[in-house]
């Protein structure tokens, strides 16, 4: 068979239907009609997926929760003797089979930071890992890009299908589902029919015209260096970041930003030990217990996540940009501050601004 | 709230008392010594002044399940440290208003003053703010989830 | 807004050896957004902007990313740029003594109203075809790469602007542009809280915990007020006392909200901020408009109105009675 299957627009809750009883599958949903909020959600039968416009948040939450329980643990008493106890722990995991449907080429590509991260190296992290393994991705060919898209400036693209497992191509009546991996193709055999040779070559040739797109027109790729020389200059970090509120929206949304806090929740006798999402603009990420902060504020904060991008991750990931170009932070800042403006203005000398 | 029958009550109720240390948990120990008998429902929290509570006290303690909050003090112009219920009767007021426009029933909120030598207006204060509690029924919290709801227009 | 880039930009060159810095707007990523903007020479006088894109509440910078209190050394003020109810958060400000009125010149700039970004795509099919948009009275004028459009403004601004009561600076040092009929009387009932109100409260609770469900606690809410100003030392990131803890449950987002209006209770000056900035679209101001009706039909208070009067929760009268 062709690894290709044809799914018409009215056929595709059905589609999503039969993937739901093998898999949790996660789309792209209008969560709320009156703000226009399109989040990353389960399917239910009924619920719509959103594929011709992007979504506000990342589906990072799918494989990365906002907060996880790594386990729980439980004091329980000796009962001969009440003032000893032994600690209970149960471990915590959720990993069964799950399906990304409809995410773009930048939400995907944002999984490939984290897996450098979280899976190469001496220590794995576990609970990444598990999700990781069992999750399939089928990944839309994007052609709604807007005025904040840049995934080719940062070595990606449009029709980038790193990492998914099904290219999902939008075309006329309604969409070519294309299995790229192993698994991929023989899901996609198993739930439709192929497409009329039309269809398929309609398909290819979206698939080529939107990878030939360029969302974006620089290159963002070679600043690491840029950065590092511009690192003290506080002139440049006061004027790019005065209008930053450090609210932090900017990793929330950002399908790259992996961060994470880890407490201990607890009431009486038992509790859970959760990882939860922190941000590197708050105050408190770097404060110490002594009281000093090395990053006391937002100049040095923001200086850092740029920095962390475009900088230290390609030093260490062998020139691989962290940044996935979706164009999240620009879009939802609420003072509109530009990643792409600041990483640009890196390579201007001291001497342009005079 | 729909009255539940006696035999539906499975878990007791758990009304949370906030009672300034001078005149209200004065008052509460007055009724004690006089033997008034009272419903056991309240869990008392002494504290120095009402001018202390915080709003969020209250709906701290609502949102966590308590069934019913109870803040009691000195009659204004008697306040141990002059003037701190003057300032609490301006704060529970705005709350106990704004308690219903969030979904909360403000009947499940009560704030009055009861000095330490008034034991019987004490045990009349705890037994009728129980009876009111009982009758709402136990506090059914938030709803973890929400699948539908009331959409409200403003454009 | 109207446009008055022009009118500013003339003022403040005439005015800016008098002044330390300026907070202003200047054109942002696209033609839908403009950004804050401090002018600290006179180059960047020429990157002003000022018309209906023209959103952000620049009060904001002022207590919490700069000392306004203390006089310079050399006597030169900071000039900001307010809107009708940014002016109302400048004012509440001084209320609370966070500002001096003597180290801020106060630009004033009456509006007609702002663009809700998210409103605009409802109007434009493609918006990333847009071109310009611009306010000229009561009408919104698109251009887009096929042309003009135009729409009844009412159709494209934010909610607050809807039911706007102070569309003209409450204190200035000059006031740019003529002054604009507010949409509502002072004392007229706040149509949204009254779309509220008129649910049972069932329904009510519903509908809070629907919308706030989408919470995702980012904090932008807190940290665009430009009255909370305890922002890196705020009550709901403390574990001791534990307030809030890092569950994201309805619970926890509820307790944050029900916190953040109740630490601005007659505080508040509905500048809309909280709710222009959530990313999930949460109609967060919403609440504290609630509180503020009560405060003004209980204690017949409007913050940042008169410089000299108390915070109402921050003070008492020993004379009160009713309650």
């Amino acid at each position: 068979m062709s690894g290709k299957i044809y799914v018409a627009h009215d056929a595709l809750s059905g589609l999503l239907d039969d993937l739901s009883k093998k898999f949790r599958v996660w789309i792209p949903q209008m969560m709320d009609q009156a703000s226009g909020h399109i989040a990353f959600g389960v399917y239910a039968p009924g619920k719509k997926p959103e594929l011709t416009r992007r979504s506000r948040l990342s589906p990072k939450k799918i494989l990365f929760p906002s907060t996880d329980t790594l386990f729980k643990f439980t004091h329980v008493k000796d009962p001969k003797d009440p003032v000893r106890y032994t600690i209970d722990l149960k471990e915590s995991f959720d990993n069964g089979p799950t399906l990304v449907f409809g995410a773009r080429p930048c939400d995907t590509r944002g999984f490939q930071t984290f897996d450098q991260v979280f899976l190469k190296g001496q220590y794995k992290d576990v609970y990444y890992e598990r999700r990781r393994q069992n999750t399939l991705f089928a990944t839309l060919v994007c052609q709604d890009s807007d005025t904040a898209c840049f995934c080719s400036s940062v070595g990606s693209g449009p029709a980038d299908m790193t990492g998914s497992d099904m290219a999902v191509i939008p075309i006329e009546g309604g969409y070519v589902i294309e299995g790229l991996t192993d698994a991929g193709r023989k899901l996609v055999e198993a739930s439709g029919s192929a497409p009329s040779p039309e269809q398929a070559a309609e398909a290819e040739q979206i698939k080529q015209k939107t990878a030939a797109m360029k969302v974006g027109e620089d290159d963002l790729t070679g600043y690491a260096d840029d950065l590092t020389r511009r690192f003290t200059d506080m002139d440049f970090w006061r004027e790019q970041v005065s209008p930053c509120i450090t609210c932090g929206i900017c990793t929330w949304v950002c399908p790259t930003c992996y961060c994470f806090s880890i407490t201990d929740e607890a009431s009486g006798m038992s509790g859970e030990r959760m990882r939860s999402w922190d941000s590197c603009m708050f105050y408190l990420y770097t404060l110490e217990a002594r009281g000093h902060n090395p990053r006391p504020t937002k100049m040095e904060r923001y200086r850092n996540r740029v920095g962390h991008k475009f900088s230290y991750f390609p030093k260490k990931y062998d020139g691989m940009v962290s940044c996935c170009g979706c164009g999240r932070c620009i879009r939802t800042c609420p003072v509109s501050i530009d990643i792409r403006k600041v990483v640009k203005e890196l390579k201007e000398t001291a001497d342009d601004r005079a | 709230m729909s009255s539940k029958s006696d035999a539906k009550q499975e878990r007791e109720i758990k009304i949370v008392g906030f009672l300034c240390n001078w005149c209200s948990y004065g008052g509460a120990d007055t009724a004690g010594v006089c033997r008034f008998r009272q419903p056991t429902d309240l869990r008392i929290i002494r504290i120095p002044c009402t001018g202390r509570i915080d709003p969020l006290m209250i709906v701290k303690s609502l949102i966590q399940g308590a069934d019913g909050v109870l803040v009691s003090g000195c009659h204004p112009n008697d306040c141990h440290y002059a003037v701190g219920n003057f300032y609490a009767r301006r704060r529970m007021e705005v709350l106990k208003r704004f308690l219903p426009y969030m979904g909360f029933q403000s009947e499940r909120f009560r704030y009055t003053w009861v000095s330490a030598s008034e034991g019987q207006i004490w045990q009349q204060v705890v037994t009728d703010f129980s009876e009111t509690i009982h009758r709402l029924g136990p506090n059914p919290g938030l709803h973890q989830t929400v699948d539908s709801a009331p959409a409200v227009s403003w454009f | 807004m109207d446009d008055k880039t022009n009118a500013l930009r003339e003022h403040v060159k005439g005015i800016f050896s008098n002044l330390e810095l300026v907070l202003g707007w200047e054109p942002g990523y696209d033609p839908l957004h403009t950004r804050p903007f401090y002018v600290r020479t006179e180059s960047d006088i020429d990157r002003l902007t000022a018309n209906c894109l023209s959103v952000h509440n620049l009060t904001r910078y002022l207590a919490k990313s700069m000392n306004a209190v203390d006089p310079a050394a050399d006597g030169r003020k900071i000039g900001v740029c307010v809107k009708g109810c940014d002016s109302r958060s400048l004012v509440a400000l001084i209320q609370e003594k966070f500002v001096s009125r003597d180290r801020v010149y106060v630009i004033g700039l009456p509006c007609r109203g702002t663009l809700d970004a998210r409103r605009i795509r409802a109007l434009v099919p493609d918006p990333a075809r847009i071109r310009s948009v611009n306010a000229e009275g009561d009408e919104l004028v698109v251009e887009t790469d096929q042309g003009i459009s135009r729409f009844a403004l009412d159709r494209a601004i934010a909610r607050k602007c809807l039911q706007c009561r102070y569309p003209n600076p409450v204190i200035h040092d000059v006031l740019i542009g003529d002054p604009v009929t507010p949409r509502l009387k002072i004392d007229a009932e706040n149509p949204s809280v009254a779309a509220v109100e008129a649910l049972s409260l069932e329904d009510r609770l519903l509908f809070w915990e629907n919308q706030l469900d989408r919470c995702i606690r980012c904090f932008a809410c807190r940290n665009a007020c430009p009255l909370c100003v305890c922002q890196n030392h705020c009550i709901m990131e403390t574990r001791m006392p534990k307030w809030l803890t890092q569950y994201r449950n309805m619970n926890e987002k509820f307790m944050f909200h029900m916190i953040h209006a109740l630490h601005l209770a007659g505080r508040c000056t509905e500048c809309g901020e909280c709710e222009r900035v959530c990313p999930v679209g949460i109609p967060v101001a919403l609440i504290k408009e609630k509180i503020n009706a009560i405060i003004y039909e209980m204690l017949d208070y409007e913050s940042g109105i008169d410089p000299e009067a108390v915070p109402p929760l921050l003070t008492f009268s020993p004379k009160e009675t009713g309650i």
